[in-house]
């Protein structure tokens, strides 16, 4: 039997270029406002650091570095990598541990820095991630992989690459509106849609940013939530799912079979269903990638994501509030830390929290976070439910 | 083995690590063979080749892919590149589809305009300089 298992606080970093700062700066930040809410490390079994590529700093060993610069050095630690999906693989393992009754109560941390490289340096180390030895000699950049599905989602549905702006002008708009976002400003759909190809049919304004940041969740089993709050986000359904390596050997571009296998597992252990959600936070690495998880979670039939955004029902306050944080477009996407940050934002929301009433969902009891890791390879789907 | 290895890579960034068994490949390759792999317990087939078949890690043998023609599947024109391959930006980088289904991922190194899905791809080989080589394709 296991336990039922809790989000019971959570802090958030600035995104951003953060030369002011290191990952172990970047991780104090996080975990601060933790400690401000009388949280102290005693009360904290272990740790979980969820830090993705430390090619871009240098720096090994990660979890026993931050652990230590934490004051959680005498706690066990692990880290977990799973490229982009790195964060709620990390919430996932801590689960695990949790429900099982190995700790009562741990830690889950998500860092990045990727701006102590230049932007060529980061595709460079991102395109790593594709296979080494048939796609990295061909200079598939991450955003190549899903310029890939793009092209090919277009021709099959006949998508003009406008409503792809659509949703960056959404991600911005409300990007804009949260204060720990990296790039807080709004864009036209004009200026959106007429940017510099970066990866055509993809440009600038379609893709993630290149961002430092960490953000960090505590979690704890049923019997001890009441120590930490009156206010806990239960950890309702969790689901993974995986797909081929090379992206040429999908059987089909325009969905990602692992996201599908995520939210079906997902849902089936939440017992709810797609219509049940309240809000989402999906990984927008790219415009094109918000659009198919749409599809992929259940939200809109295969080729109707675009219903949607047409119709705004993507924002605040229309049928399905997606990303309304700024998403990986606007607020930023320092990989480790991406899925812990979905989750803060969901806590936040939820426990109504967000401070500008221009982007606070009304009454949200399911939330969902949909956190894909490089082109689809590992997919994760953690469905929450509010606890009061 | 007395003879010595002759040095060979594939595609314009490379990755140094070849086993004896992409080395087969790479020297196929040269004589603008492309190889694809079939494992001789189940018949599986690979391309690009497998050492090991993917459902029982079988050890696969090379051997020559016939097919010459295919169908752009997919497309991006790669504006943005990696570090170590900013000299050659813009470069399409194109799936093909051959008739038997099978796919292979390579530049399109011929085009005057923008790629459509759809349209033909001719398989072709290249010397990239003395030591990479490749293959491609050609509209
Ligand atoms: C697209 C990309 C290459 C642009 O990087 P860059 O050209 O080095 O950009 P710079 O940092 O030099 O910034 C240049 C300007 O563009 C802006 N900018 C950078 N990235 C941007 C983005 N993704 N969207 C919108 N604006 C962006 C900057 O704010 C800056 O604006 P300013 O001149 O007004 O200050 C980079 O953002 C990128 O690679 N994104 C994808 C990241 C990725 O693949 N992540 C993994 C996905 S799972
Ligand atoms: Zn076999």
């Amino acid at each position: 039997m296991t336990r039922r298992v809790a989000v019971v606080a959570g802090g958030h970093s600035k995104f951003g270029k953060r030369y002011d700062a290191t990952v172990r700066e970047l991780c104090a930040e996080a975990f601060k406002p933790i400690l401000d809410e009388g949280i102290t490390q005693d009360m904290i079994d272990a740790s979980v650091l969820s830090y993705a590529a430390s090619q871009f700093t240098g720096q090994g060993a990660g979890s026993a570095l931050i652990a230590d610069y934490l004051g959680l050095h005498e706690k066990p630690h692990l880290r977990v990598e799973s490229a982009c999906t790195t964060g709620t693989a990390s919430l996932r393992a801590a689960w695990g541990m949790v429900a099982s009754g190995l700790y009562d109560v741990m830690l889950v941390l998500g860092v990045e820095q990727m701006n102590r490289v230049t932007s060529a340096q980061a595709t460079e180390l991102m395109a790593r991630a594709g296979d080494m030895r048939w796609e990295y000699p061909y200079g598939i950049s991450f955003p190549a992989f899903y310029a890939l599905m793009a092209s090919r989602y277009m021709h099959e549905y006949n998508l003009p690459h406008e409503v792809l702006s659509m949703i960056a002008v959404k991600s911005h708009h409300y990007g804009a509106q949260n204060p720990k976002a990296h790039l807080p400003r709004e864009v036209t759909l004009e200026e959106a849609n007429n940017a510099v190809p970066i990866a055509r049919p993809l440009n600038l304004y379609d893709c993630s940013l290149i961002t430092d940041g960490a953000a960090a969740v505590v979690i704890a089993a049923e019997n001890r939530v009441k120590e930490f709050t009156d206010e806990p986000v239960w950890i309702k359904g969790i689901g993974a799912g995986a797909s081929e390596m090379m992206i040429q050997d999908r059987p089909s571009l325009t969905s990602i079979p692992g996201a599908k296998r995520a939210a079906k597992a997902a849902y089936k252990m939440a017992g709810i269903e797609p219509k049940d959600i309240d809000m989402a936070e999906v990984h927008d690495c790219f415009t094109i990638a918000e659009l198919i998880a749409y599809e992929d979670l259940g939200f809109a039939e295969p080729g109707k994501g675009r219903e949607i955004v047409e119709n705004k029902e993507n924002y605040h306050d229309g049928r399905i509030p997606v990303n309304v944080d700024g998403g990986l477009k606007s607020k930023g996407h320092p990989l480790g830390a991406t899925g812990i940050s979905m989750t803060y934002e969901i806590l936040m929301q939820m426990r109504g929290q967000v401070q500008k009433p221009s982007r606070q969902i009304d009454d949200v009891h399911y939330g969902l976070a949909h956190n894909v890791g490089q082109s689809g390879q590992f997919v994760n789907v953690i469905i929450f439910e509010r606890g009061w | 083995m007395s003879k010595e290895k002759k040095e060979l890579y594939l595609g314009y960034a490379t990755d140094k690590a070849v086993t004896p068994f992409f080395q087969r490949f790479l020297e196929a390759l040269e004589q603008e063979k492309l190889m694809m792999s079939r494992c001789p317990k189940c018949g599986a087939e690979y391309l690009p080749p497998r050492q090991h078949c993917q459902k029982d890690l079988e050890e696969c043998e090379l051997v020559e892919f016939p097919e010459r023609e295919a169908k752009l599947y997919s497309y991006v024109i790669v504006d943005f590149a990696p570090e170590s391959l900013a000299s050659r930006a813009p470069y399409v980088v194109a799936i093909g589809e051959f008739p038997s289904g099978k796919r292979l991922t390579a530049h399109i190194t011929n085009l005057m305009s923008m790629p459509e899905i759809g349209m033909t791809l001719k398989l072709a080989f290249d010397r990239i300089d003395d030591k990479k080589i490749t293959y491609k394709w050609l509209v």
